[in-house]
């Protein structure tokens, strides 16, 4: 069974999947960064950490990227 | 509390529509100097001089038909030349015009018209004598106590003598009563446009008819308009014989779809507080800026839920999901909750508990539940049942114009020349709101459907689409794309606004032309042949205001918001956007949807869309409520349910939304039900959700609430107890109980106090107030004070986020593919009758109409698998299956099947998956690969009713 955080992150970075990786990237991570709860980010870190399989290559990026703190405004949906 | 009430008296009737003309004129009626605007009927400016002329064939819904001739007045020009007696209703005013009512001649006149209607009304008229008829009360006025041509004795007696028509549930038709006015006749075309009713036959011959048949099996939608416009007893609602006229009336808002109509709802009894107090029937009002005087079969007639025998009115817990419930005290329940949700946050930590709040509930309630959830639980998982319909809306309007709201008021449709409609079905979600637009479409504005199912509107009596469309479910950003692509590639977008008003446009415009956008390269995913989405593209950008409407059908898919972000980009780059008659336009599904997202029920935002990240928002939370709030995101309604699972949120409550039934894969959201340790049920009925549920509050219905409701265009109208709570308490009341039971100190006076923080706190409501509604009727956020009595149109000199953004809209597919084994496309939606999950409608006489789910499926799957219209089918996904019986029907492609979710022994999210708008994890109700096949056990039970215990509800007629 595919972790909910990984099957919703993979649902996000898709959609900027035919942007330039960094681009993509800082996208997907800002989005989570801004409407996912803190324990849903840990666990898409613990994912990208221990389980990278299950994630796209661009989220697992993302997971990296991540702040510890949600961002401030709403990212733009295309940067 | 404060109930406003007042005597009974139906709104004033101004005998003939009034005209929109800025010139005015000036008459002399009866002596009475009046300035009217130019255009004005006699009939009307007599009205606003103050003198009641008699009609009886005409009604200021209506325009004026000239059939009846009691208005009759005698009409001098300046030079003093007799004009004649001519027709006050269909004679305008001129200049200086005089006229006389009251002349000798004109009241012989009235006088002969009164008998000859007069001999052929039978005086044992139940309607005259219970009061609910015009021409007794005329008779009098007029002067015709005798009549010489005599009466007829009973209804039998009259020329044309013929059985009462009793097959609608809700109203009756009299023949002997007619008077063939042909106000009802007018009513059903003018106003409702539906065309079921016709004159039938001549002379004393002349009978009125919904086409040949009875009412019920007519093309008759029971909206109830000919039943308002019937000044006899010929129609008239069964409410009104079994209860009597009304004794007083509350002025109020529906409580169903998001058209937000506003009602007179008539009551019988003393006062609110009267235990024998009942609602006679719902009159929309013509002053209701949503409806102006029209109303659907759902909210004139489908009230008696409210005192529906299901109806829970105490407290109950019980121990464990086996246990019965057990009737307790408020504050019994209260501390239950209380104390369950603190265990819970003691040994689980604070994030595991949550709420869910209701987009049928009130601003005031629903501001309160996310103030629960943040002040008193500490954290922000707070979500609302938006979150499975219009979600989308509120993040892609935002990113784009900047706003998560509608751009127009419904008014605009009247100055729209080009509507472009995309997956919703007005005629049966937003009836109210699609005969606005069919009267604009009868007046020539052009109809593109963009939809899988031939929907009413394709074709229906005196509208035709010019499109229709038929994409596949899950292709619309293809389609949006191929449509922006044709505009772009032809060079019909509008440079001067993108050049003024847009940002990230010469991005866009390079995106959008790259030929794999154009409707050839598309044609396969869409199904939409290339050159008729061409031709249709082009009529959108050649017309002068051309709109998009739209409902679930974009939003609850994998790309959603996307898809709202595509629509928006269309809108922009045809500059439609910022004036009447044009915009982008989502048709909200539930009356207060577009309301509980204002009032910060996402667990991002707080209200007003404001981000909980941000120090200046939370600051001003932090002082007023005296709490440290969490700058972090919560859970939304699908986290939940996964982090249920998961063991780490263990504690819900949940305010009207049936998420058992409503959210998608049942078996998924049971299975997280189930996993919690405390789960609070606030609602009407024990409903599907609280079969999980240890703690049942009773909540109250939109006949007892005080506060607001917020519609699809941004209107804040009021909503007024008919009643006083039934269940003791407001349900604001409840709320703050648990908050304060858990700790923290929350207490109103009343809603209006609610409105007041609300307003306070909210720029975009800083002017709102209960006062400021009930001066004004109603007003459209922002309401502030550039805008004091609010914003029918936004962004008109300029978006809200400055400059409208264009997004490059990218078509990802959804991962949920046909396959061998599950080789059609599933779809959903709803039908006029029933309601969303039906708890409501269902316990209703609606059921008459809708007695349970159909499924339709397209004649060439249905032979494949030997299937006719009636088999029962199993319908089943990779999640689920159900059963419920087949409709062969070429309303939908081949491919596609089409079913309802109304009923909950149907279960149609059985089948639907986890997949979701991948930026707002909207359900993707529409689009779910299924496999269809006859039953194994045809016959009287199906296999669904087996496995729910619940029985189908039959239909009861009750009155709140």
């Amino acid at each position: 069974v595919t972790a909910p955080e990984a099957r919703l992150g993979n649902d996000i970075a898709r959609q900027f999947a035919h942007l330039p990786d960094e681009v993509a990237v800082a996208a997907i991570a800002r989005h989570i960064e801004t409407f996912w709860a803190p324990p849903m980010r840990d666990s898409l870190r613990e994912l990208a950490a221990h389980d990278p399989d299950e994630l796209d290559p661009l989220l697992a990026s993302a997971a990296g990227l991540l702040h510890d703190k949600a961002t401030r405004t709403e990212p733009a949906a295309h940067p | 509390m404060t109930t406003e009430t007042a005597a009974w008296a139906p709104e004033r009737d101004y005998g003939t529509p009034g005209t929109a003309a800025t010139q005015t004129v000036d008459v002399t009626i009866d002596g009475r100097s009046v300035s009217v605007p130019a255009g004005t009927s006699v009939m009307r400016a007599a009205s606003e001089a103050g003198v009641d002329i008699p009609k009886l064939c005409a009604t200021d819904s209506l325009k004026a038909f000239g059939s009846c001739r009691m208005c009759v007045v005698e009409v001098g020009d300046v030079d003093g030349m007799r004009k004649g007696a001519p027709a006050a209703c269909t004679t305008p005013c001129a200049d200086g015009m005089v006229v006389d009512t009251r002349t000798d001649q004109v009241r012989r006149l009235r006088r002969n018209v009164m008998e000859l209607y007069l001999s052929d009304h039978p005086v044992d008229c139940d309607g005259c004598s219970r009061g609910n008829c015009e021409i007794q009360a005329l008779a009098t006025t007029v002067g015709s106590a005798e009549v010489r041509y005599g009466r007829p004795e009973s209804r039998d007696g009259v020329a044309r003598p013929a059985p009462v028509d009793d097959s609608n549930p809700y109203f009756a038709f009299d023949p002997a009563s007619c008077i063939v006015c042909s106000r009802c006749v007018r009513a059903c075309s003018d106003i409702q446009g539906t065309f079921a009713l016709t004159v039938e036959g001549r002379g004393f011959e002349s009978t009125i008819s919904p086409g040949g048949t009875d009412f019920l099996s007519s093309e008759c939608v029971s909206c109830g308009a000919c039943v308002q416009a019937c000044p006899t007893s010929a129609l008239q609602e069964h409410s009104i014989i079994q209860l009597g006229m009304p004794t007083r009336s509350v002025d109020t808002t529906c409580a169903y779809c998001g058209v937000g109509c506003s009602f007179r709802a008539e009551v019988t009894g003393a006062g609110p507080d009267d235990p024998e107090a009942r609602v006679v029937r719902m009159v929309p009002t013509k002053a209701g800026g949503a409806n102006e005087g029209h109303s659907c079969v759902k909210g004139r007639f489908a009230y008696g839920y409210a005192a529906h025998r299901d109806r829970q009115l105490s407290p109950m817990v019980r121990d464990s999901l086996d246990d019965e419930w057990r009737a307790v005290s408020w504050d019994e329940a209260i501390t239950r909750v209380a104390d369950g949700f603190k265990a819970i946050q003691s040994e689980h930590g604070v994030g595991a508990i949550g709420g869910i709040s209701s987009s049928r509930c009130t601003n005031e309630e629903v501001y309160v539940v996310q103030k629960m959830v943040r002040a008193a639980f500490g954290n922000n998982n707070i979500d609302t049942c938006a979150r499975v319909c219009h979600s989308p809306t509120g993040y892609g309007l935002k990113q784009t114009f900047g706003t998560s709201a509608g751009t127009q008021d419904f008014k605009s449709v009247e100055k729209t020349d080009v509507i472009l409609l995309i997956g919703a079905n007005p005629t049966d979600a937003h009836p109210v709101f699609a005969s606005r637009m069919k009267r604009r479409l009868r007046a020539g504005a052009q109809l593109i459907v963009a939809d899988p199912r031939r929907i009413d509107l394709v074709r229906s009596p005196h509208v035709e689409a010019q499109h229709h469309l038929p994409l596949l479910p899950g292709s619309n950003v293809a389609f949006v794309n191929a449509m922006a692509h044709v505009v772009v590639t032809e060079g019909l977008h509008d440079q001067e606004f993108l050049r003024e008003r847009c940002e990230d446009v010469d991005a866009y415009l390079a995106f959008i032309a790259d030929p794999v956008h154009s409707p050839e390269a598309t044609e396969e995913i869409t199904g939409v042949p290339a050159d008729e989405l061409r031709a249709a593209a082009l009529l959108f950008a050649r017309g002068d205001n051309s709109a998009i409407y739209y409902g679930l059908g974009v939003t609850e898919h994998s790309q959603g918001s996307t898809m709202v972000m595509g629509m928006a980009n269309l809108a922009m780059i045809t500059g439609n956007i910022g004036r009447e008659g044009v915009g982008v336009n989502p048709l909200r599904g539930q009356n207060n949807v577009q309301g509980s997202c204002d009032m910060g029920s996402f667990p991002h935002e707080f209200p007003g869309y404001r981000h909980v990240s941000d120090d200046g928002v939370r600051g001003i939370y932090e002082e007023l409520w005296g709490r440290t709030l969490d700058p972090e995101p919560g859970l939304r309604i699908p986290n939940m349910f996964d982090s249920a699972l998961g063991g780490t949120f263990r504690g819900l409550y949940v305010q009207g939304e049936d998420i058992a039934q409503s959210d998608p894969n049942t078996h998924h959201v049971e299975a997280a039900l189930r996993a919690m340790d405390l789960v609070v049920v606030q609602d009407l009925f024990l409903n599907e959700t609280a079969r999980f549920a240890h703690v049942f509050l009773p909540g109250t219905s939109f006949l007892e609430k005080d506060g607001t409701f917020t519609n699809a265009e941004r209107r804040i109208n009021r909503v007024r107890p008919v009643f006083g709570s039934k269940v003791g308490k407001d349900e604001w009341e409840i709320t703050c109980a648990i908050g304060r039971a858990m700790g923290y100190d929350m207490h109103y006076d009343d809603a209006a106090q609610i409105m007041d923080e609300i307003a306070a706190t909210t720029p975009t409501f800083a002017g709102v107030s209960f006062a400021r509604l009930d001066e004004e009727g109603s007003m459209q956020w922002p309401v502030n004070d550039a805008a004091p009595s609010g914003t029918p149109t936004m962004h008109v000199d300029h978006f809200v986020r400055g400059k409208g953004r264009l997004v490059e809209t990218e078509f990802v597919p959804t991962t949920e593919r046909s396959t061998r084994k599950f080789p059609l496309i599933l779809t959903t939606g709803r039908i006029l009758s029933q309601y969303n999950v039906g708890a409501q409608t269902r316990r209703t006489s609606n059921n008459t109409w809708h007695p349970e789910d159909i499924l339709e499926i397209h004649p060439a799957d249905a032979e494949m698998r030997g299937i006719t219209t009636g088999d029962l089918v199993d319908l089943s996904s990779r999640v689920g299956s159900t059963t419920l019986r087949a409709l062969v029907s070429e309303r939908i492609p081949a491919g596609v099947v089409y079913t309802t979710f109304h009923h909950p022994v149907t279960g149609a999210n059985v089948v639907t998956t986890d997949n979701s708008d991948w930026a707002t994890n909207c359900p993707e109700y529409k689009v779910t690969a299924v496999q269809v096949g006859v039953a194994n056990a045809r016959g009287e039970t199906t296999a669904a009713a087996a496995e729910h215990p619940l029985p189908l509800v039959e239909p009861v007629e009750t009155h709140a």
